[in-house]
């Protein structure tokens, strides 16, 4: 200890003897080593700061969020779209109603649309701004006009944003350069913000003393002194704590910023970083994004009036926020505009004329964030494939997706209004459901609900809900059937009787044909319309249960798939969206056509990344699945399905199959229009009982869906080497139109009877056939 | 192999040529909503539920009570099955997105070309028109497979259009000769020259 001390004090003397003929030498001595100290300590913390500054600046400045569009709608002659549709997809995606002059605003007037398109940048190409007028008439455009712009005879309206992927800290934002600024932009915000800007250093005394005096007169604070740069480093790297130590840090970055980087960067940097205001728990940065937020606009489409309130929104985005405090957003938006004036910036005419506009703003942000969860899940789910999560939260993408609003839209309310039907009461374990709906022609997903609350954000059923499909499996066993016409018809009788199989370890299986009866022969096509168990097992089993296996897999079907009989009732489990993709084969004719979520991804300038193009593969002969189709259009009409004409049209003809496993536990329905493809499913999250089958459950919700969306009716064309008969399903014969039991029916050619019975004892039957041929 | 596809390009151009004089029929299968869901009050109302207390039936038949459907003569109402025999006519929407394809086709730009036939496919999916030339891009694209597969799609929407048959037949019977698949290609064009 001594020998450590003693140095010091040995170093001391000398010191304090050399400037001893001084007044007062130990004062000056330590003056100067603190400040020596001081501007030691000060230079390491400015070498540390100007890191800080430079590590930032150097590297990416910020991490932009990728926004995701739902599918754009088109307009054009015999689109389908109702009229309140359109009025929905105009709000969501920023349309004003207004005088449909202006970009971005429509008028209605009943049945007749004036659309001022804001134009939109898709990846195929710039859509133009265009003045539209659309007649709606029986959910169909049936007149489209270009007002102005270029003609078209189709034309898509911008897409609705319908969420983002966000960085952790929730920062939004949509980058703009100084280019993009319109004329007096930069002006307002520096006369406003800034006066010296282009003249100070980064802290500017000037303004500081100007502050100081404005402050004091007022005897409160009125006024800032800090300079654009002290505001971009407060934001970007300090805490809004007002303390002296803060403020020195701010001054000294603002400097050594100002030291690296000249006054365009600065300028381009603050109006990217500026925070806006606030929706929900994402914060809005920059002007950017402020400009959409608040105007559905684009930075250079601001008038003045519309600037000026962003503007005079950086003081304070939640005092004057235009959407609660309207009067004060207006009074700010007037100092802003009167100061310019004052200066000379813009000219008096023109500042009276800004007065004179009323705020402006949109009536709400033009989507409200986690609107469908479910649907944004399988979004991400699909861009996990291709992307990493940290570019998606920080490179600015765009993503084009296929939900189509009004079709989510109504499917949502579908399972929300009829689950509340079903269960009216609330029980500890209340009846769940999802939905997915897909384009029948493109595969791509239209719709998805992953539970009875479609805006809460958890378990998503429709993705993750595994569930045993039940008689849904039917289809694809009389499918593998029909593919041996030498063999089977949809005429061919088959065995609805009970029979039990022994295994070899001694267990017995004794499906039941649930309701406990048998109905003996059956034509094949009734079997599959009417559901019988007994009948679908036993053909299952004949053609094999590996070969109905491999028809599953040829359609798509990757989860394993057991081999036991029971397959052949359903209990092979799958999620709704699984469902959807395998009965999408059965609605496109034998094409696997891969369920879609995704068209397009571009970077933030629009340069496309990837696009998931359409695609077909035909794995099943078309002609065989045109019978299954002929046998799901009359489960529809005639079988299990039947209820949903009770509500329906009976020109969609529909296909469709329903699907119950034990006890109600899982309450399912599949089918399509011409249009759509739709699965519905119902249960509980633990698994316990319901009381519904697939009829009584899913298919209201199903057909509740169907009857709310304009669509067209399922009608295949008859493929290569399909014939339609008349024939006599009980005797298995060929008949004629007018006699019993006749019906219309398909075949594969060749595999039709060869027999022939004619009612040629009835003769008013023939003379009403004879008659109602001649006045067809 | 350049020429051949060009050649093979030609030979589609000139199919959809003449297929494109080919009209299906127009009859009006659109069917306009029954419920407009913006309408609460309105809605349609779910199809009746079985009373609570009833027992749980493990069954999706309908209950014994239900009469089969048959009409007062015994005569099963068998309704009309719903087919079609021939795809449906390009809307006016989809035919000048066909057109913009063209031209872009014409500017050796086939992927720009797929984004407006995809347009063109949502408008009018059951014309075989589009498929053919979807095909077309992708053999413009040199991607054989997916042509030989819109083809496929195309044919299978041709019904009984005996000029839509033969093109697509014969597209067919091209792409799979370009494709090394000589057997195939006999195929499709025995049953090009069958029609």
């Amino acid at each position: 200890m001594k020998k450590t001390s003693s140095p010091r004090k040995s170093s001391r003397k000398p010191a304090s003897k050399a400037p001893g003929s001084r007044r007062a030498p130990w004062f000056w001595r330590i003056v100067w080593r603190v400040a020596l100290l001081g501007f030691v300590v000060l230079a390491g913390w400015a070498v540390y700061l100007d890191a800080v500054v430079t590590k930032r600046f150097e590297g990416k400045r910020f991490e932009v969020p990728s926004r995701v569009y739902a599918r754009p709608l088109e307009l054009y002659e015999g689109a389908s779209v109702t009229s309140s549709n359109l009025q929905r997809e105009l709000g969501l995606a920023g349309f004003r109603k207004g005088d449909g002059v202006r970009p971005g605003s429509f008028s209605q007037s009943g049945p007749r649309f004036v659309i001022s398109t804001r134009g939109f940048r898709f990846a195929d190409g710039e859509e133009p701004r265009r003045r539209l007028e659309v007649t709606i008439t029986n959910a169909q455009v049936s007149r489209l006009r270009v007002l102005s712009g270029p003609a078209s005879p189709i034309v898509r309206l911008q897409p609705a944003q319908i969420g983002g992927i966000y960085p952790a800290h929730r920062e939004d934002r949509v980058l703009i350069r100084l280019e993009d600024l319109p004329e007096h932009f930069a002006e307002t915000l520096l006369m406003t913000e800034d006066r010296d800007f282009y003249d100070h250093h980064g802290v500017s005394p000037l303004s500081i003393g100007r502050a100081f005096w404005v402050n004091l007169q007022a005897g409160r604070v009125v006024q800032g002194g800090s300079t654009l740069t002290q505001q971009l480093v407060k934001n970007l790297f300090l805490s809004r704590d007002q303390t002296l130590v803060r403020k020195g840090n701010e001054a000294m970055m603002a400097l050594l910023l100002e030291l690296h980087y000249d006054k365009p960067e600065i300028l381009e940097t603050y109006l990217n970083e500026v925070y806006l205001g606030q929706a929900g728990n994402r914060s809005i940065h920059g002007f950017g994004l402020g400009s959409q937020f608040y105007f559905g606009e684009s930075i250079e489409d601001l008038d003045l009036h519309q600037f000026a309130l962003l503007v005079g929104l950086v003081k304070g985005p939640s005092y004057y926020d235009p959407r609660r405090h309207p009067k004060r957003a207006l009074a700010r938006r007037n100092l802003v505009i009167n100061t310019l004036a004052k200066h000379g910036a813009v000219d008096e005419s023109k500042a009276r004329q800004a007065l004179a506009q009323p705020l402006e703003v949109t009536q709400k942000p033009s989507y409200t964030e986690n609107r469908y969860p479910a649907y944004i899940d399988l979004v991400q789910r699909h861009l996990a494939r291709d992307y990493k999560q940290e570019d998606l939260q920080s490179e600015g993408l765009r993503i084009f997706t296929t939900l189509d609003p009004a079709i989510q839209y109504a499917a949502e309310y579908s399972v929300t209004e009829t689950l509340k039907g079903l269960e009216p009461a609330k029980t500890p374990s209340p009846l769940e459901s999802a939905m997915v709906v897909s384009s029948r022609d493109t595969g791509e997903v239209l719709a998805l609900v992953g539970g009875r609350d479609s805006q809460f954000a958890g378990f998503n059923r429709a993705l993750d809900a595994r569930r045993p499909i039940g008689s849904l499996i039917k289809p694809f066993t009389y499918l593998t059937a029909l593919g041996k016409p030498d063999r089977y018809t949809l005429m061919t009788p088959v065995e609805d009787r009970r029979f039990a199989l022994v295994f070899d370890d001694g267990r017995r299986w004794e499906p039941k044909n649930y309701d406990g009866e048998e109905h003996g022969q059956v034509p094949l096509h009734r079997a599959l319309a009417r559901s019988y168990n007994l009948a679908a097992v036993r053909v299952g089993l004949d053609v094999g249960i590996d070969a109905v296996t491999e028809t599953l897999q040829t359609l798509g079907v990757t989860s394993p798939v057991s081999g036991y009989p029971s397959m052949l009732l359903g209990s092979v489990a799958m999620t709704p969206v699984e469902v959807a993709s395998l009965y999408q084969g059965l609605a496109t004719s034998g094409f696997n056509m891969p369920l879609r979520t995704i068209r397009e991804v571009t970077d933030a300038a629009g340069v496309s990344l990837s696009r998931y193009s359409l695609a077909v593969d035909q794995v099943v002969d078309p002609a065989v699945v045109h019978l299954i189709q002929y046998a799901m259009q009359e489960t529809m009409r005639e079988g299990t399905g039947r209820s949903a004409y009770r509500f329906l049209p009976s020109d969609l003809a529909l296909a469709g199959k329903t699907g119950t496993t034990d006890d109600g536990r899982d309450s399912w329905f599949a089918g399509f229009s011409g249009d759509l493809l739709a699965v519905a499913w119902i249960g509980r999250d633990d698994n316990t009982t319901t009381t519904l089958t697939g009829a009584s459950g899913a298919l209201p919700v199903w057909s509740r869906f169907m009857s709310q969306v304009p669509q067209r009716g399922f009608s295949p064309v008859v493929p290569d080497g399909v014939q339609y008969h008349w024939v006599n399903t009980e005797q298995g014969a060929l008949t004629d139109e007018h006699c019993e039991n006749a019906r219309f029916m398909p075949f594969i050619a060749g595999s039709e009877p060869k027999d022939r019975i004619s009612c040629s004892g009835n003769m008013t039957k023939r003379l009403r056939g004879w008659f109602e041929g001649l006045f067809q | 192999m350049k020429t051949r596809h060009a050649h093979l390009a030609w030979t589609i151009a000139a199919a959809l040529f003449i297929s494109g004089c080919a009209t299906g029929p127009d009859g009006n299968i659109y069917v306009p909503p029954e419920q407009k869901p913006e309408s609460r009050k309105d809605a349609p109302i779910p199809p009746e539920v079985r009373p609570k207390d009833s027992p749980i039936r493990k069954s999706e038949q309908p209950p014994q009570s239900v009469p089969e459907v048959e009409d007062e003569d015994g005569r099963e109402e068998s309704g009309s099955p719903s087919y079609q025999e021939q795809g449906e006519p390009l809307s006016p929407a989809a035919a000048s997105l066909m057109k913009q394809a063209d031209t872009l086709l014409r500017q050796d730009n086939p992927r720009a070309a797929v984004s407006q036939l995809e347009r063109a496919q949502r408008i009018s999916p059951r014309s075989a028109e589009v498929y053919y030339k979807l095909s077309e891009a992708y053999v413009a694209m040199n991607r054989l497979e997916p042509a030989e597969q819109f083809t496929l799609k195309g044919l299978s929407l041709a019904g009984n259009n005996t000029r839509l048959q033969r093109s697509g037949w014969q597209l067919l019977a091209d792409i799979r000769r370009a494709n090394g698949n000589t057997a195939g290609a006999d195929q499709a064009e025995a049953r090009a020259a069958k029609l």
